[in-house]
């Protein structure tokens, strides 16, 4: 495990709005797990931490959550990504794609010789 | 927006929380199962499928709280359990919080309604624009202590004059004037020059100020009315512009409406201005050869102090000084001052020694506010130990003593505004007519803001310093070497508190002397049985002497034969009031005398009546006689002397029969008077003033004897004596004018009401000073008593000891008594400094009573100790009554 990333601040929200975006309605314990896979089993996530991240999204109208039955058949939370939830993982996205492509040309400029 | 959204979720979180921790719990259960599940599918033991799920999620409690921080607000939620925590407190302590709660509602609620009335007294903004550059200008002399000019000079002042941006004059005399058409009233007509509104910077709500061809000799008649004056008769109607109304039986051109909350700069009535149409040539010739008597008023230069005026305004003085006659010249002083001052006369000091007293109250409310919270918070220090030991931080601590004081101050703040409306009702119902504004005062949140800050600010400062000390080792045990500081500390506020109530018993009871005094001072007169009734005449009804003559004969005739009256006297005015009627005893000739300037500011009054006079108001006559009958048409002058002034005139002489002369220094063929008799003295220059001599003239059955002029002329006041009750009486008095002109108006008054009324100002500052001193000491005696309590309890081991070790019960009394007995005497001592320091501030509010008097400071000093020693007695007769077992058990 040493060698996983922390999930650092802020990036949770979005990693949590991409996986609703792809799974439609999920529990957290599925997204969690679901982020873990999608990160090629890199990123070590604290489970509990993803809770508050969940209530928080939810007080923003992100997303909605509603009582239901797991695929196993146990009573769980499913959450889904509602519309102005969509709205910001674009825009969310969108500035997080920009934000790395600026990282990564700095990176690369500095390795070139001038 | 969504920020919105959010907190107003979080707020709801506020509620419901079990709801939602049930629901966590259920979410977190089912994540663990399915994590459990797909532990035990990739071959785990349950064992190690349990843990490495719990791992995994990070502690649930974590979780829980990370969730419950998020779901709620959690400042928000430290504040609801600080304040029930607080709540819980106080009703576990309700002798605390009580105390604590009603003295900061004595102290919020007294200051609040004095700084109310006081407000607007001294900090008021006045209705003109840059009201702090107005001053009123003038002379004064000891027969007008008020500032007046004549057209004599006005003018060289007004166009010689550096430091004003200019200078405005109304008539000195307000004159009366009736409204002669439909709807007829008496209404109050100042006359001014053409700028004074500008020069107040006022304008009408409606129409336009005076133009200079309106302010000549035979220029239109023109009149602003009042914003009243509209309401009550024209109805507030527009139209009003330019019609003309009836005064006086003329017509007048009305051309503009006062503003609302316009009010002349001496605070008279003002229903109609006129422009007082006086050309210079005309002004300085009129009232022989003086010029026209004026107020004047005016605006400073930007920058220029009202000192910096007084002495560029020396040189023009000093010019008019030499036109003044010779034996009155040193009489006269130049005075100029601000408008506020003009208009607040001596309720200056009166407001002052008010704010003084309350600020002092609530220094002693907040003293003992602090003194209870510290008390508190000794007893509470273990308390905090633990609390602290449990892991609260020290910001956690504090924060919960800053809810506490604010939840006092918020309590007492509420009583205090409750308390304050209730006084403030009483301070209208008391006052004296003469402070101005006073039907205007309302509470003023600005204060109450003011006051609630200080108490919280006073609460927090004693409230946080123990919850901030670094909690210290044995606190948890109960061990620690007590609370040294605190103590120390709370002794000296007990020490301040008592010396302040020292001071304030002091000015309380120097002002009971005073006011008892004042009461039953000897005025001279009988004011039993006796009715007063004032008449003012038209000016415009009753221009001619004759007829204000036959007025009030026909008016006296009619009483005389009304229901058990026993004796009717006309004068123009009565004692013991001040403020009118009076000459320069210098002036004043006797027959084969040479004239002299001796004594010449002392002022004599002067005073017309009716041969009754004596008879009605039962002042005897000590040599030769009053006032006949038959002298009433006898083409001879009659004058009667007050003892006082015989006595100056002729020393060791009989006057009777002497002749004066009192206007030679006007007319050269002044009347000679025949001094028929000498009246004893008579309480005359106000309740408070200096007796002053006095001389009576006989008003005869004769045209000149009425022939004064302005408000004071056209007035007289009937005397009357009657078997029946006052209420019968002036309904019957009424009746009487009313048959002779029905549009007069009657102030009916019994005669000691008049001289009660005059009492008014001494009556307002003794009982609020004296109620504000009782609020004081019953404070100061709280705090003494919580001190030496306090000090009890802490003590009740040691005392224990002492008592195991053979003290006996005297020992134990005394210990206690010793120790209060030190703060009461430090206390009284200081106060005794103060209030001997303080005390001169009162002396021109005295009668009769210096303002050190020895048996008013040893009255107080007395009193305090007494009641001071009262206060320790219960819990040192307690410390006294401790059982050594118990005592040495509670350790």
């Amino acid at each position: 495990m040493g060698d996983k990333a922390d999930v650092w601040q802020g990036t949770l929200a979005l990693m949590v709005l991409k996986t609703l975006e792809a799974m439609g309605s999920m529990h957290g314990y599925g997204i969690a797990r679901r982020i873990e896979q999608t990160s090629g089993n890199l990123l070590s996530l604290n489970y509990g931490t993803l809770y508050p991240a969940l209530l928080k999204l939810e007080q923003e109208g992100s997303i909605a959550a509603e009582w239901g039955v797991s695929e196993n058949n146990r009573r769980a939370k499913f959450y889904r990504l509602t519309r102005a939830g969509k709205k910001q993982l674009e825009k969310e996205a969108q500035s997080w794609g920009q934000t790395t492509a600026i990282v990564a040309r700095f990176l690369a400029s500095s390795e070139d010789p001038v | 927006m969504k920020g919105l959204r959010v907190l107003m979720l979080r707020l709801a979180g506020l509620f419901g929380g079990a709801q939602r921790e049930r629901e966590l719990t259920e979410e977190l259960d089912s994540h663990l199962q399915m994590h459990i599940d797909d532990n035990l599918r990739v071959g785990m033991t349950p064992e190690e499928a349990r843990r490495e799920a719990l791992l995994r999620l990070g502690g649930v409690e974590q979780t829980r709280q990370a969730y419950r921080e998020r779901s709620t607000l959690p400042l928000f939620e430290i504040l609801v359990q600080d304040v029930r925590y607080s709540l819980r407190g106080f009703a576990r302590s309700p002798i605390f919080t009580i105390t604590a709660i009603v003295t900061l509602m004595l102290g919020i609620g007294a200051t609040t309604a004095v700084f109310s009335v006081v407000d607007r007294i001294l900090f008021r903004a006045l209705p003109y624009a840059h009201a702090d550059r107005l001053v009123s200008v003038g002379l004064v002399q000891s027969l007008e202590t008020q500032e007046f000019m004549l057209g004599g000079f006005y003018y060289d002042w007004r166009n010689g004059q550096k430091p004003f941006e200019a200078m405005t004059s109304e008539n000195a005399v307000t004159g009366v004037c009736d409204l002669t058409e439909r709807n007829p009233a008496q209404l109050s007509c100042p006359l001014v020059e053409a700028n004074f509104l500008p020069v107040l910077g006022i304008s009408p709500v409606l129409g336009r100020n005076f133009l200079p061809e309106e302010d000549r000799p035979g220029g239109p008649k023109v009149a602003l009315i009042s914003y009243g004056l509209w309401l009550s008769h024209y109805d507030r109607d527009p139209g009003i512009l330019n019609k003309t109304i009836d005064i006086d039986g003329q017509p007048v051109r009305v051309i503009g409406v006062l503003p609302k909350d316009f009010e002349m700069p001496r605070l008279q009535a003002a229903d109609v201005l006129f422009p007082m149409a006086a050309d210079e040539a005309t002004d300085r010739k009129s009232n022989s050869g003086l010029g026209g008597p004026k107020r004047v008023f005016a605006r400073l230069k930007p920058g220029v102090s009202v000192e910096q005026a007084h002495a560029e305004l020396e040189p023009l003085f000093e010019r008019t000084q030499k036109w003044i006659p010779a034996e009155i010249r040193s009489n006269f002083k130049l005075k100029v001052r601000s408008l506020r001052d003009r208009q607040m006369q001596d309720v200056h000091l009166t407001a002052w020694v008010l704010l003084g007293t309350v600020f002092a109250v609530l220094l002693i409310a907040c003293a003992n506010v602090a003194s209870l919270l510290m008390a508190r918070a000794a007893v509470r220090r273990r308390e905090l130990a633990v609390r602290s030991a449990l892991g609260a931080s020290r910001a956690r601590l504090a924060c919960q003593a800053l809810t506490e004081a604010v939840l006092l101050s918020l309590a007492g703040a509420v009583a205090g505004c409750v308390l304050a409306e209730g006084l403030l009702h009483v301070f209208l119902a008391l006052a004296p007519a003469g402070i101005p504004y006073l039907d205007k005062v309302h509470l003023d949140l600005r204060i109450v803001g003011f006051t609630v800050a200080l108490s919280f600010v006073c609460g927090a400062l004693f409230g946080l310093a123990p919850a901030l000390e670094r909690p210290r080792e044995g606190m948890l045990t109960g061990r620690f070497p007590g609370s040294i500081s605190h103590g120390t500390v709370r002794q000296w506020l007990v020490v301040g508190q008592i010396a302040a109530s020292m001071v304030l018993l002091t000015g309380a009871l120097l002002l009971l002397r005073s006011f008892w005094n004042v009461q039953n001072q000897q005025l001279g007169m009988r004011e039993d049985n006796t009715l007063t009734a004032s008449v003012t005449l038209g000016e415009h009804n009753y221009a001619a002497p004759e007829s204000k003559m036959v007025f009030f004969q026909q008016l006296a005739t009619r009483l005389r034969f009304g229901p058990g009256v026993s004796v009717v006297s006309v004068s123009d005015s009565l004692p013991p009031a001040d403020g009118h009627g009076g000459m320069r005893y210098g002036e004043i000739l006797v027959a084969g005398r040479p004239r002299s300037a001796e004594g010449a500011g002392a002022v004599v009054k002067e005073r017309w009546v009716s041969p009754e006079y004596f008879r009605a108001l039962d002042i005897p006559i000590v040599r030769g006689e009053g006032f006949r009958e038959e002298e009433l048409g006898s083409s001879d002058h009659f004058v009667v002397l007050s003892e006082q002034l015989a006595g100056l005139l002729f020393p060791g002489q009989d006057p009777v029969g002497k002749r004066l002369n009192f206007d030679h220094v006007s007319f050269s063929d002044a009347p000679w008077y025949t001094v028929t008799g000498v009246a004893a003295n008579v309480k005359n220059g106000g309740l408070t003033g200096e007796e002053e001599p006095e001389f009576y003239k006989l008003r005869r059955d004769r045209a000149e004897d009425w022939a004064g002029n302005g408000r004071w002329g056209q007035t007289s006041v009937i005397v009357l004596r009657s078997s029946l009750a006052p209420a019968e009486m002036s309904r019957w008095i009424r009746s009487q004018v009313a048959a002779l002109d029905p549009t007069l108006p009657v102030d009916i008054a019994t005669l000691q009401q008049r001289v009660s009324k005059l009492a008014d100002q001494p009556r307002f500052q003794t009982t609020l000073v004296g109620f504000f001193a009782a609020i004081g000491l019953v404070l100061a005696v709280i705090g003494l008593y919580g001190v030496i309590a306090f000090l009890v309890a802490q003590r009740t081991q040691e005392i224990g000891v002492r008592m195991a070790l053979g003290a006996a019960r005297g020992d134990i009394l005394r210990l206690v008594m010793g120790r209060s007995l030190r703060l009461i005497v430090c206390g009284t001592v200081a106060g005794l400094a103060a209030a001997l320091a303080v005390s001169r501030v009162l002396s021109s509010l005295l009668f009769g009573v210096g303002s050190h008097d020895p048996v008013t400071f040893a009255l107080v000093t007395l009193l305090l100790i007494v009641v001071a020693l009262l206060a320790t007695l219960v819990p040192a007769r307690r410390a006294a009554s401790v059982n050594p077992m118990e005592a040495l058990r509670a350790e």
